[in-house]
């Protein structure tokens, strides 16, 4: 009778023991051993955005972007003569937005195109401004050879300007976006500032308008690094 | 004799001389094991087994051996008969397949469907990202036979590479999805580089050579945009960062930095070259390798209680083999008139041969690894079954060199790449040109010569592609704006 529960016993304790080594072993099995083919979803307007772990993503340029048209969307409320003044007639200013600059340490990728589509969109849909189309504006450096840097030169604005009301596109203000960055290395953490600045100037007079949105990230090898770097006792009173 | 019956009879009746192993094993795989009659039914079937493995896979040819018809077919430009034996190929070896359609790619773009060629390293591609990810099954496969049992993911440089081509292909037939492939590129060698730090030994690193053709493309094609200069001269930089020996970036730099991308009036043909005949791989012994492994198993079989198989069969690891150049380049006369030699932007074959001993080391454990494991199987396999028999022994010996004399090295790979990815810039005047071209050895002209017409745009990019594996021409010279072309 002993002997047959010591046998029951030993069964019990070779079956927890096979059965506690394949729950533990399926898992890692199941993540690390099997190919997965990948899918995709529709991210729902209310959820936030993932967040780069190597470099800026759309949390980072749709926050730019957003202050940074805010912001001068708020300051350039006042109404300023068109370029083709009828008296007494206020119009909206004519934006020729030329191009988004990439001046911080990471490649924009794919972004880039969609950061000036965005900035394009909002100033359309601000009423005090009408921008100017991107394809006649891609048309008209083409036909002057100018590079958009290039176009504070006297000659070189008006051989561009020329060109763009030649098309019936004219224009009172030239608009850059620009995007730097600022890095901080603590150890293995990195602290990245990035700057989307817009400046806008108005080809008559040279005077300018600018303004910009920072979001800060950081990045770290661990999980504690976040927690190492930015916690309540790192705040700045 | 009958000192050996009296062995069986005390394994036989759980007395001492049953092996520890053998008590270790479930009570009812030894009851099992221990009983004589079942105990010869397991030898005979394990030996079966391994004499079976063998049986098919000693003398399979390897991928290199299969591919070289369909090679030496590709260099002396019969690409019909190139695809016909790739196509067979593909039908026969489906491990391989990959492999083999990316040489048919090359095979349909040379011959002038770049469009196929773009959809066909789609698809392989697409296949890559996927096997990125590790198969259990496979893996433990491939430590019982060889390296061939896991499903060929591409070598790093052929990730990149397929990328910047379907960019050239794209651009040879619409370019609207070129922007897209050069963002990938970028991409793919971000995650590359990435990865190289985390898992590359610190020795390695600096010999880990990155494929400037992606970044170059990129720069062209931003530049071509004319406002995204920024991004251009990031491109151009990593290029002469990545290539220091690529004088003609240091001009696309400078121009991308302070110029513009054409005087007005004229437009930009890129002649791009495939020169040379690319790297494939091949199976190497090991030596210092095998030679350990002998020594090993001589000092465990004369210290155990069974024998393990002798080490006969090497050690075999792939290695990268680069043909010989008899070119260099290619002359370009333009209009009748000599304008320059076009420049290596990736040495593909020097690419191949860094990474591929960059990665050695891994490649010899993994077969040590995998050699200790079946000599530990055939060991497991004799004290499972008490081996006495001296005669039984050999055979087992014999099926376990078998075992291990059927490992063959991975010697896939895109076997149809050029040696060299040139490129010359040649800023023209609007209009109609005709350009001739001739593989070069040291700057001088060696070759035949052959003409295309192409239409230059104002302020535009115009492509140009041509295949010189050797010093004369194979397939097509494929211009994106095409007039006519002929020799």
């Amino acid at each position: 009778m002993s002997g047959e529960s010591e046998g029951c016993s030993m069964k019990r304790r070779e079956f927890l023991r096979w059965g506690l080594t394949a729950v533990t072993a399926a898992p890692l099995v199941w993540s690390s051993g099997c190919r997965f083919h990948q899918f995709g979803h529709v991210v729902e307007g209310d959820q936030s955005d993932m967040v780069g772990s190597h470099a800026a993503g759309a949390e980072t340029y749709n926050a730019l972007i957003d202050e940074s048209m805010a912001k001068l969307l708020g300051r350039q409320e006042a109404a300023c003569l068109p370029a083709a003044y009828s008296e007494g007639a206020l119009g909206p200013k004519r934006i020729c937005f030329v191009c988004v600059e990439n001046c911080s340490i990471e490649e924009m990728g794919d972004f880039k195109e969609q950061v000036y589509e965005q900035i394009d969109t909002q100033i359309l849909q601000a009423p005090m401004f009408e921008p100017i189309n991107r394809r006649f504006v891609d048309a008209a450096l083409r036909e002057t050879r100018l590079r958009p840097d290039a176009l504070f030169l006297p000659e070189n604005m008006r051989m561009f300007s020329a060109v763009l009301e030649q098309q019936g596109q004219p224009f009172d203000y030239l608009l850059y976006a620009k995007l730097t960055s600022g890095t901080t290395e603590k150890n293995h953490s990195t602290q990245r500032d990035y700057l989307l600045t817009l400046e806008m100037i108005d080809v008559h007079t040279g005077r300018y308008d600018k303004e910009s949105a920072k979001v800060r990230k950081g990045y770290h090898k661990t999980r504690v690094g976040k927690w190492r770097n930015y916690n309540p006792f790192t705040r700045r009173i | 004799m009958a000192e050996l019956q009296s062995v069986y009879a005390a394994d036989m009746s759980g007395l001492p001389g049953k092996s520890a192993s053998a008590q270790r094993l479930p009570t009812r795989v030894r009851v099992w094991a221990e009983s004589g009659r079942n105990r010869s039914y397991c030898q005979v079937a394990v030996l079966f087994g391994l004499l079976l493995h063998g049986f098919f896979l000693a003398g399979c040819a390897s991928h290199s051996h299969r591919v070289r018809d369909a090679r030496m077919a590709y260099y002396q430009g019969d690409l019909e008969h190139a695809g016909e034996l790739l196509r067979k190929a593909q039908k026969s070896h489906s491990g391989e397949r990959d492999c083999l359609i990316l040489d048919q790619a090359m095979v349909s773009l040379v011959g002038g469907d770049a469009a196929e060629a773009e959809r066909l390293l789609r698809e392989v591609r697409d296949r890559f990202d996927f096997l990125e990810q590790k198969s259990l099954g496979e893996s433990a496969l491939a430590l019982m036979t060889d390296d061939t049992a896991v499903a060929y993911g591409g070598e790093d440089y052929e990730k990149v590479l397929i990328r910047a081509l379907l960019a050239v292909c794209n651009l040879m037939h619409d370019g609207s999805d070129a922007i897209a492939y050069s963002l990938q590129v970028d991409q793919k060698q971000r995650e590359i580089l990435e990865r190289a730090q985390e898992t590359m030994p610190e020795e390695v690193k600096p010999a880990y050579r990155h494929v400037a053709l992606g970044a170059y493309l990129r720069g062209i094609l931003q530049e071509e945009s004319l406002t995204h200069y920024d991004d251009a001269s990031r491109s151009f930089g990593t290029v002469a960062n990545w290539e220091p020996e690529f004088e003609l970036v240091k001009y696309d730099l400078q121009r991308v930095q302070s110029g513009v991308h054409s005087a007005r009036g004229h437009g930009v043909v890129y002649m791009l070259a495939m020169v040379g005949r690319g790297p494939s791989k091949e199976e190497e012994v090991a030596e210092a390798t095998t030679v350990s492994l002998l020594i090993a198993d001589r000092i465990l079989t004369a210290t155990g209680k069974h024998s393990l198989p002798p080490t006969i069969a090497p050690v075999k690891i792939p290695r990268v083999v680069v043909p010989h150049c008899t070119i260099d380049s290619v002359a370009i006369d333009v209009d009748g008139r000599p304008f320059g030699l076009t420049q290596t932007v990736t040495d593909v074959g020097r690419l191949a041969w860094q990474q591929c001993e960059a990665s050695r080391n891994r490649r010899i454990a993994t077969a040590v690894v995998r050699r200790t494991l079946k000599k530990a199987a055939i060991y497991s396999v004799k004290e499972m079954t008490g081996v006495e028999s001296p005669l039984v022994n050999v055979a087992y010996d014999a099926a376990g060199v078998l075992w291990e004399a059927t490992e063959k090295a991975d010697t896939r790979g895109w076997t149809f790449l050029p040696a060299k990815f040139q490129v010359l810039r040649i800023e023209l005047p609007v209009g109609v040109h005709r350009l001739s071209l001739r593989s070069a050895w040291h700057g001088q002209p060696v070759g035949p010569s052959y003409q295309a017409d192409v239409e230059v745009i104002d302020g535009r990019n115009t492509y140009m592609l041509a295949t010189f594996p050797d010093a004369r021409l194979v397939g097509k010279i494929l211009t994106s704006n095409a007039v006519n072309s002929r020799q």
